[in-house]
């Protein structure tokens, strides 16, 4: 029977992999950190499976434990936060010498969420993710109203980087 | 086209150049050891539970007939069957909060429970260290009313030695010792405060602060 969970749990990861591979993504900078925080929601993922009854859709329960997992993982989070800052410095130097091109652009953006705060990021993931305002707020433990009220924040300061 | 769903767009776009694992490397992988730091705090409160619980063995034995000679031994019998009492409370107030953090929680009530079982165990130390001053306090009172007693004790017969002088050392180096030990503990929890849980905290803070 547990193998038969195994398996199952094993097959459904797989096609789903891509999910845990955006949380890792918008959370780490590097691909050591990238491939440890994957590791960590995989073991979770798979600590949480045989209790996992499909009242939500899969990819509703994934999002919530990749977060949850994302938000209190202990990271050393000095070293990266030098990291970003020097990541954003260079993207600013870049883009004042080039042309406002939708590539410079997107570098833009992606280096101002990787300086949002752990919360404020999962809010942006759900967003990208196309998750509703009812379900962001659920997975985040708070009010519907004050996840849009948060979200128009940090979409108004994304847009503020770019059109200063 | 808004800034933003050219984002979305891109992000989804992305998703190809993921690398894919296999079934047999995600086999692998969830078999690994998980680093969460609800298994660290786990660790760090069962050693604080038994180091406090076990510190009372290293005490020597000739600190007893010492006390006994004070007519102290019955206090501390009690103190002890309470002592005990209260630390079994504490265990079982841990568990119970240890047992009720789950990652399939929203992220509010997960951080929320974390904090609060690492708080029972904070309780405890605090607990601890009330009861070590405390006791320090009674036990001292009780032998330095009774100056000719200890000095009979404490200095060698034979021993020439200022007994005034010799009472002032003995109250100067418990304040010390007592000190020293509060430093060491408050040390300890900065650096596991610092270390392990200042994001977190930092983390619930922030969501907390969303629904004010």
């Amino acid at each position: 029977m547990d193998k038969e969970i195994e398996h199952k749990f094993i097959v459904e990861f797989e096609q789903n992999q891509n999910i845990i591979h955006k949380v890792c993504r918008i959370y780490t900078s590097n691909q050591d950190a990238h491939n440890d925080l994957f590791q960590e929601i995989a073991i979770q993922l798979w600590k949480a499976y045989p209790k996992f009854r499909g009242e939500s859709k899969l990819s509703t329960w994934m999002y919530r434990i990749g977060l949850n997992t994302a938000i209190t993982l202990y990271r050393k989070s000095k070293r990266s936060i030098v990291t970003q800052d020097f990541e954003t410095v260079l993207y600013r130097i870049e883009a004042t010498s080039y042309d406002d091109t939708e590539e410079e652009q997107l570098k833009l953006m992606y280096a101002a969420i990787h300086q949002l705060t752990d919360i404020d990021k999962a809010l942006i993931f759900l967003y990208l993710e196309d998750v509703n305002y009812r379900e962001i707020a659920e997975t985040m433990g708070i009010s519907e109203v004050n996840a849009r009220v948060r979200m128009n924040r940090i979409k108004t300061r994304l847009k503020t980087i770019l059109n200063p | 086209m808004d800034e933003l769903e050219f984002l979305k767009k891109d992000w989804k776009a992305r998703e190809v150049s993921f690398p894919k694992l296999s079934y047999n490397e995600i086999y692998k992988m969830i078999h690994k050891k998980s680093s969460s730091i609800v298994k660290w705090i786990f660790i760090i409160c069962i050693a604080e539970f038994l180091f406090w619980g076990l510190i009372n063995l290293f005490i020597p034995e000739s600190t007893f007939a010492i006390y006994e000679k004070f007519n102290l031994n019955t206090f501390l019998f009690i103190a002890q069957g309470l002592h005990y009492m209260v630390v079994f409370f504490f265990i079982y107030l841990f568990y119970k909060n240890y047992k009720t953090i789950s990652v399939v929680d929203n992220t509010g009530l997960l951080m929320k429970n974390i904090l609060k079982t690492r708080k029972t165990v904070n309780y405890y130390v605090y607990y601890n260290i009330i009861l070590y001053v405390l006791i320090s306090i009674i036990l001292n009172i009780v032998m330095f009313s009774h100056p000719d007693i200890l000095i009979e004790i404490m200095i060698p017969k034979n021993a020439v030695l200022d007994s005034d002088k010799f009472l002032g050392i003995m109250i100067v180096v418990q304040i010390i010792v007592l000190l020293a030990m509060c430093a060491i503990i408050w040390a300890y929890y900065r650096i596991i405060y610092g270390i392990l849980l200042k994001r977190l905290n930092r983390n619930f803070k922030e969501l907390e602060s969303l629904e004010v």
